[in-house]
């Protein structure tokens, strides 16, 4: 089958300029036009930008947290539905399958969930599994697990953390490593109340900060392409900025991706000890290369925050709205908790979407700042489009800071910020930099080889209105979606790596779950089959 | 051997899943009980979207109550790991179901990791409503009062826990604060056949006040495993718990108005399938509603229009299935492999037979 999209004006920063141009897909993939040959299917696109499909780093939308959160708030149900159409399972609120419509609807074709719990990998590949459509990815979360902690204890050999890292990269199907507020789910379990970058964790006496530089070191001698992804301590507190900037500091060289750098970005000044410090987070991440994050913005509204973060969850119970929530200690790294939340346009809400998009437009490179909500612990996804618009027009975020607390306005250095983010900027942050970041060479962009996954929008004045209705989506190859609706379901893979796994870990896993929780290790582990999807696993290299 | 009967006659499995679908098509009001594995499940959720039908658990009103727990309050829970690693003290809440007593043995027989010298200590707050049969699996201090429900035993022990006066004592209270205030991480352990709602609030208040200086947690024992996994998977395949339905084709959580039993026994159906993969009693037996029967089973289920006999995870077929051991799901293989269909691939043809002949989304 060869498609022809025909006259857009085609926005791929990593194969040159903005120009218009034809774009052509053969089986799937994008090739160059081809000499002498008809497509049998031509799709006019003059009024139209043309992107490669969109990629979503950090985005909770599957796994025991998420679903717990759907237990608790079958209420919530309501934030997330657009509209009513006779499809399966389309309209079922935030379900896996109305998930894949509505990221797919927006022009995204790949998208990680961030935050799998190792020892409940096989539940959350059943849901990415049910996510139609779009490509999926997860990290696996190590750091506060008790066979980690004791190696780190016990200055075992790295090359004995690097087997267990493999293995359980592997065995989970990752594409990944996160660490969540390193150590302190086990410090919590110790009755710690609040835990910093050189805290030592009770029982191991390990560091977070050793746990960290461990893992990244760790990641990197594995070649994973995806730098270890980092949720640093003391997440949302007054103060926190000297946390993030210490973690920044603490990369020395090697890439770290920080998570949703928003929720640190506080300061202590002001009447209310909250303020930003965004500016000078934003001069930190400049000034090292080494360094990526992404935003995780606040918008306002209904939403509820999930987390791996047990310790900062727990402590912000007291502001559930409504008021219930779920606090779980889980094993190793598989607790968390569920607490609902509203984001109110007053002191507090106003100077947190101040702060992210502050970050947004003080960090020069696109390629290291990354376009997150932290779904939907910031705002549920479905916000993007109003936040892509408030990245390109100026005039967008005067009037919307127009309804916000002065006071808290004031404590930043939004207003005098006129930056708007350019087509080619947007691509860069959403498409071609968390391919790279990724390590998935075969999208994020529009050149010959890569697969056909595209996002075509019909130009207007009203950014949001495009970015929410893609004028066509394909999926490799696949036309998925027409003028903002899914005209075509199909299921698309989990992207994973699969580094060898060495014969004494293996030996090691079964012996320590069989002491540890009484259980042979294939009550934890899983074969493909298990998801009874036709290939459910994409599988990607890990750099030599 | 038959796997497929019109009536009590054996038929053909095409045969019978074109009589089901005939009456699926045909049904006004169609109503779904469903028990099987994640991939029976989902299957079964998907022909529900698509007919329309509410769906709801064989042990819909027990289960109702656990999915209430999480829906109406919350809690702080932990997983049947910690609590055999790291729980100094368990205390048992009201009945714990008798299949998790293997669980409970097996915490008997380790000991907390922080401190290996120490006997990990047991107690056991019931109320008058306690059965007391079967008997519990491992030996535990009483803890209760008589005539004092469940509800009224747990406000004496929260009471006292806050240093309140309260005007009844509780055999054992002493004892069970003594070690509730040396404990590092007391663990309390309930399924939703302890108590009624109230009572599992107030367990959670509890185990929250607990949590303001010290650790504690709580261990959730789903009373049937089979019938929290396909509330999990509900969870994600519509956004919601059972009891769900569809009204003008969008998902609608209500426990009250889709409980499939009273739905029965106001006759507001007027066909039910039954899909159970380990069998049972259908709620309509004995009723005059038409019934499909997706069941195991090597004869036809009385009274039916259509049985199809179907095999079970973990059994006749390989499948995924929650376990309270892990708190989470597990690959189940075959263990006694059969001929007989998986739920999902008879949903599956039953899916494709009615008009549109679309293929289900699982
Ligand atoms: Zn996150």
């Amino acid at each position: 089958m060869l498609i022809k999209l025909a006259g857009g004006e085609v926005i791929d920063p990593v194969n040159g300029k903005t120009r218009t141009r034809d774009i052509w897909i053969r089986d799937g993939l994008l090739i160059n036009a081809p000499q002498g040959e008809t497509a049998d299917q031509t799709h006019d696109v003059s009024q139209c930008i043309v992107m490669a499909g969109a990629i979503d780093i950090h985005s909770h939308i599957g796994g025991g947290n998420v679903n717990t959160a759907r237990l608790l708030l079958p209420e919530h149900h309501a934030a997330h539905q657009r509209r009513p159409a006779a499809t399966p399972l389309s309209n079922a609120g935030w379900s896996t399958f109305r998930t894949g419509c509505l990221y797919a609807q927006m022009g995204f074709t790949t998208v990680v969930e961030p935050a799998m719990a190792p020892s409940s990998a096989l539940h959350t590949h059943l849901e990415l599994a049910d996510i139609p459509i779009i490509d999926k990815a997860t990290l696996a979360i190590l750091g506060n697990d008790d066979f980690s902690l004791s190696l780190l204890r016990d200055n075992t050999s790295s090359a004995m953390l690097d087997d267990y890292v493999a293995w359980i990269v592997g065995s989970s199907r990752a594409l990944g490593v996160k660490v969540i507020n390193a150590g302190a789910a086990a410090a919590f379990k110790e009755n710690v109340r609040s835990f910093s970058l050189d805290d030592e964790v009770p029982e191991y006496g390990v560091t977070s900060r050793k746990i960290v530089k461990s893992l990244q070191a760790s990641v990197t001698r594995l070649g994973i392409p995806h730098p270890l992804h980092v949720h640093a301590n003391n997440l949302g507190i007054a103060g926190s900025a000297d946390t993030a900037a210490a973690t920044i500091e603490a990369s020395e060289g090697v890439p770290l991706h920080l998570a949703h750098l928003q929720f640190y970005s506080y300061g202590t000044e002001g009447k209310r000890k909250f303020s930003s410090e965004a500016s000078r987070l934003a001069a930190a991440v400049n000034g090292n290369r080494d360094v990526t994050i992404d935003i995780g913005q606040v918008m306002f509204g209904q939403t509820v925050t999930i987390s791996s973060d047990v310790m900062r969850q727990f402590s912000a119970i007291g502001n559930a709205s409504p008021k219930k929530f779920v606090i779980f200690d889980g094993d190793g790294n598989g607790g968390g908790g569920i607490v609902p939340y509203r984001y109110k346009q007053d002191y507090y809400g106003s100077l947190q979407w101040a702060i992210g998009l502050e970050l947004f437009l003080l960090i020069n490179d696109p390629w290291r700042v990354f376009f997150t909500t932290d779904h939907p612990n910031g705002a549920p996804f479905t916000a993007y489009p109003e936040l892509f618009e408030l990245l390109m027009s100026s005039a967008a975020r005067d009037e919307q800071s127009a309804k916000l607390n002065a006071s808290a306005l004031e404590l930043t250095t939004l207003a005098s910020i006129r930056r708007e983010y350019t087509f080619d900027e947007i691509a860069i942050m959403t498409r071609a930099a968390p391919a790279k970041l990724l390590g998935l060479k075969d999208r994020g962009h529009l050149g010959a080889g890569a697969i056909a996954d595209i996002a075509v929008y019909r130009k207007g004045r009203d950014v949001a209105k495009m970015f929410r209705e893609a004028a066509l989506v394909f999926k490799n190859g696949d036309l998925v979606v027409k003028n903002g609706k899914v005209t075509n379901y199909r299921w698309g893979k989990t992207l994973r790596l699969n580094p060898p796994a060495d014969k004494a870990i293996v030996k090691r896993m079964k012996a320590y779950h069989e002491e540890r929780y009484g259980l042979p290790l294939d009550w934890f582990t899983f074969p493909d089959s298990s998801i009874q999807r036709d290939e459910p696993f994409g599988e990607v290299p890990c750099n030599s | 051997m038959s796997v497929a009967w019109i009536g009590s006659q054996p038929v053909s499995l095409m045969d019978a899943v074109r009589k089901a679908s005939g009456l699926l098509k045909a049904s006004r009001c169609p109503v779904f009980t469903i028990d099987a594995d994640v991939h029976g499940t989902r299957s079964a959720i998907a022909l529900a979207e698509r007919v329309g039908a509410p769906y709801d658990h064989p042990l819909g009103q027990t289960l109702s109550r656990e999915v209430a727990l999480f829906t109406d309050h919350g809690g702080m829970f932990t997983t049947a790991g910690e609590a055999r690693n790291r729980s100094d003290v368990i205390v048992l809440v009201g009945d714990i179901p008798p299949h998790h007593g293997g669980l409970l043995l097996d915490w008997a027989s380790t000991q907390p990791r922080s401190d290996k010298l120490k006997k990990r200590s047991w107690f056991h707050i019931r109320g008058s409503e306690y059965s007391g049969a079967p008997k519990l699996a491992v030996r535990a201090v009483r803890v209760g009062g008589d005539d004092l429900s469940l509800g009224n035993v747990l406000a004496v022990v929260r009471a006292t826990l806050q240093g309140r006066q309260t005007l009844s004592s509780l055999t054992n209270i002493d004892r069970l604060l003594k070690s509730l205030s040396a404990a590092r991480f007391p663990v309390f352990v309930f399924s939703g056949a302890s108590g009624q709602m109230p009572d599992l609030i107030m367990l959670q208040e509890m185990v929250a006040d607990l949590n303001k200086k010290g650790r504690a947690g709580s261990v959730f024992l789903p009373a049937d495993e089979a019938a929290w996994g396909m509330a999990l998977t509900s969870l994600w395949m519509t956004g919601f718990p059972p009891r769900t339905g569809f009204t003008d084709s969008l998902p609608s959580y209500d426990p009250v108005r889709w409980d499939i039993q009273r739905m029965i026994r106001d006759k507001e159906p007027d066909l039910h399938v039954w899909m159970s993969t380990r069998g049972g009693q259908p709620p309509s037996k004995g009723t005059r509603l038409c019934l499909i029967a997706l069941e195991r089973t090597a004869v036809p289920v009385q009274g039916t229009a259509v049985t199809i006999a179907v095999g079970q995870a973990g059994l006749d077929h390989d499948g995924v299935c929650y376990s309270s051991k892990t708190g989470t799901f597990r690959a189940v293989q075959a263990a006694e492999p059969s001929q007989l269909p998986s739920l999902s691939s008879v949903v599956r043809q039953l899916a494709v037979a009615l008009p549109g002949r679309k293929a289900l989304v699982c």
